[in-house]
């Protein structure tokens, strides 16, 4: 049976409600009863749940009971009431437990919270999409740290790869290395040779050779460009004239087969196509005579005791540019004390010829591998001041 | 490791019987619902009571979003108790979603359990029409989550502290003594999906341990023909319905609860 209230409690301007042990609606105040639009008898001993939408009688179950069994008392919750005609009223709800004559009942207040519902609801929808924001700056973070590892994974193979790389270089720089000849020094002529590559492979070659007796063949070469590309030509011109010098093969000879090399090597690869500079000397120092062979190389320096100076300049185009080309060649005859100055680009271009020209000029007395320690040393000046973007290499010989 | 489960998951354990009750809490609050009816029974036996982790006074911080996203972690959260307790041919008392968490841990490690006890049980809560009625749309599911976050409004300030929970620091420990219902909401939310958008109703056939399905009256969470449901699908069920009304007989009737289960346990039902 519904209690009847005092005017105050029945009017007063919140929602009261009694609930029975079995959760039964025992008494409801005036006020409450305009919020759900019922009359007091259509909820007379009802359950709960009658003014209660779905929810909410989930969320009575899961925590209004419990709650009010463990504490004795219920302090701000959320709910939302049904009226009767199922429109969804969000309230506050305070209720406490009391034991009147051995019967337990709940006493509840009620506020409807609409406005601040309303509030609330887009506090929500603003804190869930600020929290999928988060997610997704994770996500984001994540697929960074993802795509920093595989970053960071790439470049120590690339470390790696270079590492092996550069121990591959050194290894083919020191082979390229052994190929080249040791000074000569005898009693009718000495030798000697400067070689350094711009990286770690040349594409300038050189080799000297006593032939017979009185014979010795001297040869420089620089291929077009520099690196491993430039250096795998050296070498395989390497191969070839050292067997044709060593044959005793004339000037003409050696440059037209190696002219022939060139142009077979690149016939079925033109775009790789690479000519190179050479200039060969035949030296017989039984008749004092020098026969050579400039393909295109910078012009060699030829002086005597009184310092006349004279060049050995081009007597033909370089090797592997145009096929079926017929070489000539010049003979000098020398005296003893007499020296030569043979260089590529490398050294030629930095230092300026009429710089090699003096230090060859003013070294007349100094022996042959002073004036090497001179040129050398003028390289390395010029080194400096000159980024070293082309191979260097000359050859100093005395003829005696 | 066994010491660091029990800590994780504030395992309680009470009295010396030779046989042992597991208590799991339903969703919602934690193993202090079981308080009037545990007490009945620690004469008889060995009591278990647990949070899972997550929830109650368990370590929030072995809290794992991906395993705790489907009931099956938190039927792990059971085996990992029995395992460390080394339980066997134990009864298993389940409330609400705890009954569907103890049938999937019985599935996957039976020799754990003798019998499985169910307060209004639910394998599934959505309606399937037309063969199945779970009770719920999925819009008043969504509500009911709606209405807990709302909550946690309110509560915020509790779950802040959530963070500090350290037991280096004991006092911060006592300050949520108090936590009981409330959980965190992250937390909570994601229980509260796993449990309400599960549907374990192809698992039932496959159960070998003998279950009890306690349905309540006036029940609007698991209804009488779910619990009705759960019978014709259960082999080896028993099925008892209580005057209590509600969805918690625990803590509303536990005069009746304990009795039926007692009933139960003494029909013969236990013993292997």
């Amino acid at each position: 049976m519904l209690k009847l209230m005092d005017g105050q409690l029945n009017h007063a301007p919140c929602g009261f409600l009694t609930l029975s042990e079995k959760g039964k609606i025992v008494s409801i105040n005036q006020t409450l009863l305009s919020i759900l639009d019922y009359h007091m008898d259509q909820l007379n001993g009802k359950s709960i749940n009658s003014i209660l939408s779905v929810p909410s009688q989930m969320f009575y179950q899961f925590y209004f009971v419990p709650l009010l069994k463990v504490k004795g008392k219920i302090e701000e919750l959320y709910i939302s009431l049904e009226s009767s005609s199922k429109r969804e009223i969000p309230v506050i709800v305070n209720a406490v437990q009391q034991t009147l004559n051995g019967e337990t009942v709940t006493n509840c207040i009620l506020f409807p919270i609409r406005q601040r519902s309303e509030y609330e609801n887009e506090l929500l929808i603003a804190k869930k999409n600020a929290e999928a924001a988060l997610v997704e700056k994770h996500q984001a973070n994540e697929a960074l740290e993802r795509a920093l590892t595989k970053l960071k994974h790439k470049q120590e193979k690339l470390l790696e790869l270079y590492e092996q790389t550069s121990r591959e270089l050194e290894l083919a720089r020191t082979i390229q290395k052994t190929s080249l000849t040791k000074p000569i020094l005898t009693n009718d002529i000495q030798i000697e040779a400067f070689h350094q590559a711009s990286s770690e492979l040349s594409g300038d070659i050189y080799g000297f050779y006593q032939i017979d007796k009185h014979r010795y063949g001297v040869i420089l070469l620089d291929v077009m460009g520099h690196g491993i590309s430039s250096a795998l030509i050296t070498m395989s011109l390497h191969s070839l004239f050292q067997r044709l010098i060593s044959f005793g093969m004339n000037t003409k000879t050696v440059m037209k087969e190696l002219d022939d090399h060139l142009h077979n090597l690149f016939q079925d690869y033109e775009e790789v196509r690479h000519y190179c500079t050479a200039i060969y000397l035949l030296i017989d120092t039984k008749k004092q005579e020098i026969e050579y062979c400039n393909a295109g190389h910078p012009p060699a320096f030829w002086q005597d005791l009184q310092r006349n100076q004279q060049e050995l300049g081009a007597t033909n185009v370089p090797i592997g540019m145009f096929e079926e080309v017929d070489y000539n060649n010049k003979t000098i005859s020398y005296s003893p004390g007499d020296r030569l100055l043979l260089y590529t680009d490398g050294v030629g271009e930095p230092l300026g010829t009429g710089h090699l020209a003096t230090l060859l000029s003013e070294s007349t007395t100094s022996p042959l591998v002073q004036l090497k320690e001179n040129i050398t040393d003028s390289i390395a000046t010029q080194g400096n001041s000159h980024q070293q973007d082309d191979d260097q290499c000359f050859i100093l010989i005395e003829l005696k | 490791m066994n010491k660091d489960i029990l800590f994780r998951k504030n395992v309680k354990v009470i009295g010396n019987g030779p046989q042992t009750i597991l208590f799991a809490p339903g969703f919602g609050c934690d193993q202090t619902v079981w308080e009037v009816v545990a007490k009945a029974f620690a004469n008889d036996y060995k009591l278990v009571l647990f949070d899972y982790v997550g929830t109650g006074q368990s370590d929030v911080k072995a809290y794992d979003i991906k395993k705790y996203s489907t009931l099956n972690g938190y039927a792990q959260d059971v085996l990992d108790v029995c395992a460390a307790l080394n339980l066997e041919n134990t009864i298993f008392i389940g409330h609400s979603v705890a009954s569907m968490i103890g049938m999937l841990a019985s599935l996957r490690q039976p020799e754990y359990f003798s019998h499985l006890i169910m307060l209004g049980p639910s394998p599934c809560y959505l309606n399937d029409p037309p063969e199945y009625y779970g009770g719920f749309e999925k819009d008043q599911l969504i509500g009911l989550l709606d209405m807990m976050e709302k909550n946690y409004l309110g509560w915020a300030t509790m779950f802040a502290q959530t963070l500090l929970n350290n037991s280096n620091y004991p006092e911060v420990r006592d300050d949520l003594e108090d936590r009981f219902c409330s959980t965190d909401p992250v937390i909570a939310r994601q229980f509260a999906e796993a449990t309400f958008f599960s549907d374990n109703r192809k698992d039932l056939t496959k159960v070998q341990v003998p279950s009890f399905i306690v349905q309540c009256s006036e029940d609007v969470i698991a209804p009488e023909s779910v619990g009705q449901y759960l019978h014709q699908h259960l082999p080896n069920s028993k099925y008892q319905k209580l005057q209590a009304i509600g969805h918690c007989p625990h803590m509303t009737d536990p005069e009746e609860t304990i009795q039926v289960i007692r009933q139960y346990l003494q029909s013969g039902a236990v013993g292997c």
